[in-house]
């Protein structure tokens, strides 16, 4: 059962208050009376993606319903390229208030932002930060370690397969924190990773994790927007672990967990600053566990005592433990966190190198 | 050579297989087709024979159920049959091999042969389908490579494909359509061999062939048509090339010299070591003297002969031969010497070297022996710019495909040979599209197109009016030599006499002309000599006042005039 | 002979371009009218729409500069593919030789340390050429030597250009802090903007250099004897050898200058609107490219204003998805008014003829109102 969706928008809210945020002395962009007001979400893929698009159209009518009055624009499947920027100028000319697009578009998206700025830009997986534009994403890294520890005591082999979309932060520290939670309980575990060079492509992600499967791994964990790698695990009797939403029906005996995502809370708190005349830009936001993001229920072939043992490491984590700690080696060896030594939000967001055990990212 | 089986023709099947009785074709008012009858017994090979347009093609399509006939009909073994498509035709045991083989070239030999039939396996895999196909090889005598692409196998195997497509059908009457035309010698052996044993099985071929040697060589009877009839129907055996040659171009009006004797004693113009110039302006006179209007300048020219005896020829071809990129010999050592204000008709049936000779001529087609002066110059090397620079002038034979973009406004058309040239192109590359258009404008009006607005696509011009384009623009550069093939196809009266004038007016200014054409009448009316190509080569050259249309006609079948023995190599 | 009166479709032979920029007109206004029916059958009010997608377009500062940054990529590879069909070639490949021309010019973007912005420039602008000419140079000796349709070669390679840029923006070139996509860092050496008080300062000087590259491409056809020679030889190849033109060499001239023109669009695009190379620079302006190039009859100054209308037409598609319509209905409007638009250029080629028994055939001016009756 989804844990999050039941989550009340004023829990989100409060833990979102409590959340580190630089201060600057940045004045709030005018409030907007609800009636008049307009948001936009510009999507990555498409809305019907049963994945990452998918939850954050979730997101959409969420805050359809918490401000029924005000207008929404919403268009899919924008590429990476200079449509983006057409497509971003087009919620400007309709008026929008708020703008959320749900990857990073980069400077597609500041040069657009640079010239509006009563609009406010939040920019899913971002870095730019300015007047009007900020950034959010998850910290996915603490779901994976907790996901990694219950694969460390489902594989067999203790040889884990991640399948992953292009050489970005997001995939180095999703393997890194699988693998690094897999070790805590199986030291010699090792993560070999396959990429893609794409968030949504079936047939690739079928044949990559066949490749791994090839090569002895019996778990595999992926980020990616479709569920070929959880039905291919299903095929071959191995074990998967996903990203997105609840998919267990289409690999019932793979299924171990999933990464599920939750942009509701945040995305109705964010419209409301804005109307109110509270919204500033600035640094990113990075939604915790259990605020955005978490681990959905385990799988029916998943061990209780695994289950159980995993959960003890996200309370845990949810009490305020940091497990990226000291020591930790990257793939070639070297020393890259010192005993004592614990990883920053920030550090964890731009992870570029591969620790040791994981294959197939340059370092 | 041995000719015709043992057993003597017309012995094997006293009633004929095939029978045509009075066949009448007629095409927008044109005969090509007149009451024809046409006998073929079983077990035997029957030439047809004929020139361009006599009519033998219709009468094959007749029989091969592509036209219906407009009177007359067919009896196969005595019975008439109505032939309304090519499938009734095939079903009554008639199939036909084209000159263009109609094989699908990304499918193996055995889809091929398999593709449309309805004997083939409703599930059969490749391995099925060649092993039916290799029976059928073996069956047939005809080896081919089941497995193969035919893309990939030489023009002599696709033949043999397209040749078991049709008897695999339960073929008895095979039609073929000049199967020798793309064949190496070698191939065409294996050809007949295969013909032969189908013959000896009591079936019947039909050949359609321009080479009297080869018909002589394997057909037991000849038929020869002549516009649109057939106008003789005999053995083989008791037929010679030159009786054939007779047949074929029929009794042309009396020229009023040596039409008597069969063999005259003229001797054969092979090739010669030392070059020895020829008294062209000897033979010019009386030659003259049948024209209808010499022009006067031939006169003019004719006098200054004497003082210049031997002038220096305008182009020399010295032993030129040129072979396509199978090896096949196109041109096969011709040596002409064209003099200055000589008109010289090439004479010849069509396709037996005459398109590589004007290309030879021309510098399209570079000799792959042999050499080619201009003025005494070496050509090696130099292409087509070249020689129009030179002043060589060029009519083709398909002027639709080669003397126009047919797409392009008749404007650029007439700039073809001078748009690089001032007032079209200054300093070499800068194009002037004014200076241009006044040449065009000028060039059109010169050739009396009927439309002079150069914006109109060439091919919205008739063929006359695009040949009248194609002719001022040529004589124009023709400042040494204009070589004009078959320049008056398709042409009326008055384009006809206007194109004639137009050469004689460049010969009178000491240019040479060389006329390609197939019409004796017209060589013996305009030419000052006439060389006779055959097969590749010269069979002969002959002073316009020496020719006739038997000389002519023995030549073209390529038997040189001395000896009476065909020529080969 | 025929006594009764018949209809007839007749190939016009001669077609001037006003009929067929009235032809084209017309079937765009056709296509129009059948999408604001389906939308209106969808339950959506055609004629708001159509205003708003005018206002976008037109209506403001930033529609028509989106207009024109969406133009200039499209017109050079509408230029790269109407250069090879002036001499009768396919380019079907103007798509890789974009990507190939902007990694070029790329390379010479990061790596390159020395001079200023201008002669940063110029040297990728130099590389994007000989990138384009380059990725075309195989397709070209194929055709020459082998005599490889130039369709399939240049199609095919359009998958190796993108392999290839994926290649280099996931490993060496790749900006580390990149979080969706791979891509290469931002490259700083960039076409300054149109001065401000010229209202149009969202635009950069590279789309004047898309104008100029249209103009040398004009000038080179129409006066000098090369461009002549192109012509022919497009028009009649056996025609081009026999008035000695040098064909082989003409058509891999052409060949190479259309993937050059190519790789300057990939370059125009990497200096002027994107400045890092990614997998998304080109959102198949090379293919657009293709019909821009035919829509424009070949004409490189046509192609300006083709790649124009096409700008027009794939900007109404984000416009109507930001009010509302899903991304593959605004896809399928998109195809339904370039299929009437092709198809409107084509019949205005051909004409309703009354045969009578004696017939006086109808004249050319009618020939635009029976194109327009044709549809």
């Amino acid at each position: 059962m989804p844990i999050l969706r039941r989550r009340s928008l004023l829990a989100a809210a409060a833990a979102l208050s409590a959340m580190p945020r630089a201060v600057r002395a940045a004045t709030p962009l005018a409030a907007v009376a609800e009636k008049d007001a307009v948001v936009a979400f510009g999507h990555i893929g498409p809305v019907s993606d049963g994945g990452w698009t998918f939850t954050h159209h979730q997101a959409l009518l969420a805050a359809k319903k918490a401000f029924p009055a005000a207008k929404f624009l919403e268009v899919e499947s924008i590429p990476v390229s200079a449509d983006a920027t057409r497509t971003f100028r087009q919620f400007v000319e309709n008026g929008a208030n708020i703008v959320f697009v749900t990857s990073e578009y980069g400077d597609l998206l500041s040069s657009v932002a640079d010239d509006a700025t009563d609009t406010a830009f939040l920019e899913c997986n971002g870095h730019r930060q300015s007047d009007n534009e900020s950034s959010y994403y998850i910290q996915h890294w603490m779901v994976s370690y907790v996901l990694g520890v219950a694969a460390g005591r489902m594989s067999k082999t203790g040889r884990l397969g991640f399948v992953g979309s292009f050489p970005v932060a997001a995939v180095y520290g999703c393997a890194n924190a699988f693998l690094l939670g897999a070790r805590s309980v199986a030291p010699h575990a090792t993560m070999q990773v396959i990429l893609i060079n794409s968030w949504f492509d079936p047939q690739a992600s079928s044949q990559a994790a066949s490749a791994l499967i090839q090569n002895g791994v019996d778990l595999l964990y992926t980020h990616l927007d479709d569920a070929s790698c959880l039905q291919v695990a299903e095929k071959n009797n191995v074990k998967c672990a996903t990203w997105n939403t609840d998919e267990r029906r289409l690999g019932p005996n793979a299924y171990v967990s999933s990464l599920l995502l939750d942009w509701n809370g945040f995305c109705v708190d964010q419209i409301g600053r804005r109307l109110k005349g509270q919204w500033t830009g600035g640094p990113i936001t990075l939604l915790p566990m259990g605020h955005g993001t978490d681990r959905d229920a385990w799988g029916a072939t998943v061990p209780p005592e695994v289950g159980r043992e995993a959960d003890a490491v996200r309370a845990r984590i949810m009490g305020g433990w940091n497990p990226f700690a000291g020591e930790i080696r990257d793939a070639a060896g070297t020393v890259r966190v010192t005993r004592g030594q614990s990883m920053t939000p920030m550090a964890l967001y731009e992870w570029n190198w591969p620790v040791e055990g994981v294959s197939g990212l340059r370092g | 050579m041995v000719i015709g089986p043992v057993g003597a023709p017309g012995t094997l099947a006293p009633r004929p297989l095939v029978a045509m009785r009075g066949i009448t074709k007629s095409f927008y008012g044109t005969l090509a087709n007149d009451g024809v009858d046409f006998d073929l017994r079983a077990g035997e090979i029957h030439a047809l024979l004929g020139e361009n347009g006599a009519g033998k093609s219709t009468l094959m399509n007749v029989l091969t159920g592509l036209y219906q006939p407009d009177a007359g009909e067919i009896l196969i073994e005595n019975h008439p049959r109505r032939l309304d498509n090519p499938a009734a035709a095939i079903e009554a045991g008639i199939g036909m091999v084209h000159q263009h083989f109609k094989l699908v070239q990304n499918f193996t030999v055995a889809e091929n042969i398999h593709l449309g039939w309805e004997e083939t396996p409703r599930r059969a895999g490749a391995a099925a389908l060649e092993a039916r196909t290799q029976a059928l090889s073996e069956r047939f005598g005809l080896p081919v490579t089941p497995g193969a692409r035919v893309a990939d196998i030489p023009v002599g195997e696709q033949q043999r494909v397209e040749i078991l497509r049709v008897l695999a059908r339960g073929a008895r009457v095979l039609v073929l359509d000049e199967p020798t035309a793309v064949l190496t010698p070698s191939e065409v052996a294996a050809l007949f061999t295969a013909l032969r044993g189908f013959r000896a099985d009591g079936n019947a071929v039909i050949l359609i062939s321009h080479k009297l040697g080869e018909v002589l060589e394997i057909a037991d009877h000849v038929t020869v048509m002549r516009g649109g009839r057939s106008v003789a129907q005999c053995p083989a055996a008791g037929a010679s090339r030159a009786s054939l040659a007779r047949l074929i171009i029929g009794d042309l009006p009396p020229s009023g010299r040596a039409v008597a004797a069969p063999l005259p004693d003229v001797e054969p113009v092979e090739p010669r070591a030392d070059p020895d110039p020829l008294p062209a302006r000897d033979v010019a006179d009386p030659a003259a003297s049948r024209r209808p209007s010499a022009p006067p300048g031939i006169a003019a020219t004719a006098g200054a002969g004497p003082s210049v005896p031997h002038p220096a020829p305008t182009m020399v071809l010295r032993e030129v031969s040129v072979r396509d990129a199978r090896g096949v010999t196109l041109l096969d050592r011709v040596s002409i010497e064209i003099m200055p204000g000589e008109l010289l008709g090439i004479a010849g049936v069509a396709g037996n070297g005459q398109r590589p000779l004007a290309e030879v001529m021309t510098g399209l087609l570079a000799p792959s022996e042999g050499e080619l002066l201009l003025d005494g110059a070496s050509m090696r090397g130099i292409g087509p710019r070249g020689f129009a620079s030179r002043g060589v002038g060029h009519m083709p034979e398909d002027r639709l495909r080669t003397g126009l973009a047919a797409t392009l406004p008749q404007g650029e058309n007439a700039l073809l040979r001078e748009y690089h040239l001032p007032p079209s192109t200054r300093f070499g590359w800068l194009f002037d599209p004014a200076g241009a258009r006044r040449l065009a404008r000028g060039i059109i009006n010169a050739a009396a197109v009927n439309r002079r607005d150069p914006s109109i696509p060439a091919r919205n011009l008739s063929g006359g009016n695009q040949q009248r384009l194609v002719a001022e623009r040529e004589t124009r550069i023709s400042h040494r030599l204009l070589v004009a093939a078959y320049p008056t196809r398709g042409l009326d009266v008055g384009a006809v006499a206007a194109l004639h004038a137009a050469m004689h007016r460049l010969r009178a200014r000491g240019v040479a002309v060389v006329l390609i054409s197939e019409e004796i009448e017209e060589l013996l009316d305009h030419a000052d000599r006439i060389a006779v190509l055959c097969a590749g080569r010269i069979s002969g050259i002959l002073p316009v006042a020496e020719a006739d249309p038997e000389k002519l006609g023995l030549l073209m079948s390529g038997q040189s005039l001395a000896s009476g023995a065909p020529v080969s190599a | 002979m025929s006594t009764r009166t018949t209809w007839a479709v007749q190939r016009v032979p001669e077609v001037s371009g006003g009929v067929r920029l009235l032809a084209t007109a017309l079937s765009a206004i056709l296509a129009l009218i059948v999408a604001g029916i389906v939308l209106r059958l969808c339950g959506l009010p055609p004629l708001a729409l159509g205003a708003r997608v005018l206002h976008a377009s037109f209506g403001t500062r930033f529609g028509i500069e989106d207009l024109l940054l969406l133009a200039s990529p499209l017109a050079a590879c509408g230029l790269s593919v109407a250069v090879m069909l002036r001499v009768g070639l396919w380019n079907i490949g103007a798509e890789g030789q974009f990507f190939v021309g902007a990694t070029g010019a790329a390379a010479v973007g990061l790596f390159l340390p020395v001079g200023g912005t201008g002669t940063t420039l110029a040297l990728m602008a130099l590389a994007a050429a000989a990138g384009g000419a380059l990725w075309i140079a195989l397709p070209a000796a194929a055709r020459l030597v082998l005599g490889t349709s130039e369709i399939i070669t240049t199609l095919l390679l359009n998958f190796v250009a993108r392999l290839l840029v994926d290649f280099l923006a996931t490993g060496s070139w790749r900006d580390a802090r990149s979080s969706v996509t791979a891509q290469t860092p931002r490259i700083h050496a960039a076409f300054a903007k149109l001065p401000r008080d010229w209202h149009l300062g969202g635009l950069h000087w590279g789309i004047a250099l898309v104008i100029a590259l249209a103009a040398v491409v004009a000038l080179l056809f129409r006066y000098t004897s090369w461009g002549f020679e192109l012509r022919v030889c497009g028009a009649n190849r056996e025609a081009a050898r026999y008035a000695g033109m040098p064909v082989g060499r003409r058509l891999a001239e052409a060949m190479l200058l259309g993937g050059a023109l190519a790789g300057l669009g990939g370059m125009i695009e990497l200096a002027g609107t994107v400045h890092r190379l990614q997998g998304g620079l080109s959102n198949s302006y090379g293919y657009v490219g293709i019909i821009v190039a035919v829509l424009a009859a070949a004409a490189p100054v046509g192609v300006l204003f083709s790649a124009l209308l096409m700008a027009v037409v794939l900007n109404a598609g984000t416009v109507l998805q930001t009010q509302g319509l899903p991304a593959s209905a605004a896809v399928a409007l998109v195809g339904l008014i370039l299929l009437f638009v092709a198809m409107g250029e084509r019949l205005s080629h051909y004409r309703i003829a009354v045969i009578r028994p004696r017939a006086t055939p109808a004249g050319t001016g009618s020939a635009a109102a029976a194109s327009g009756a044709a549809e």
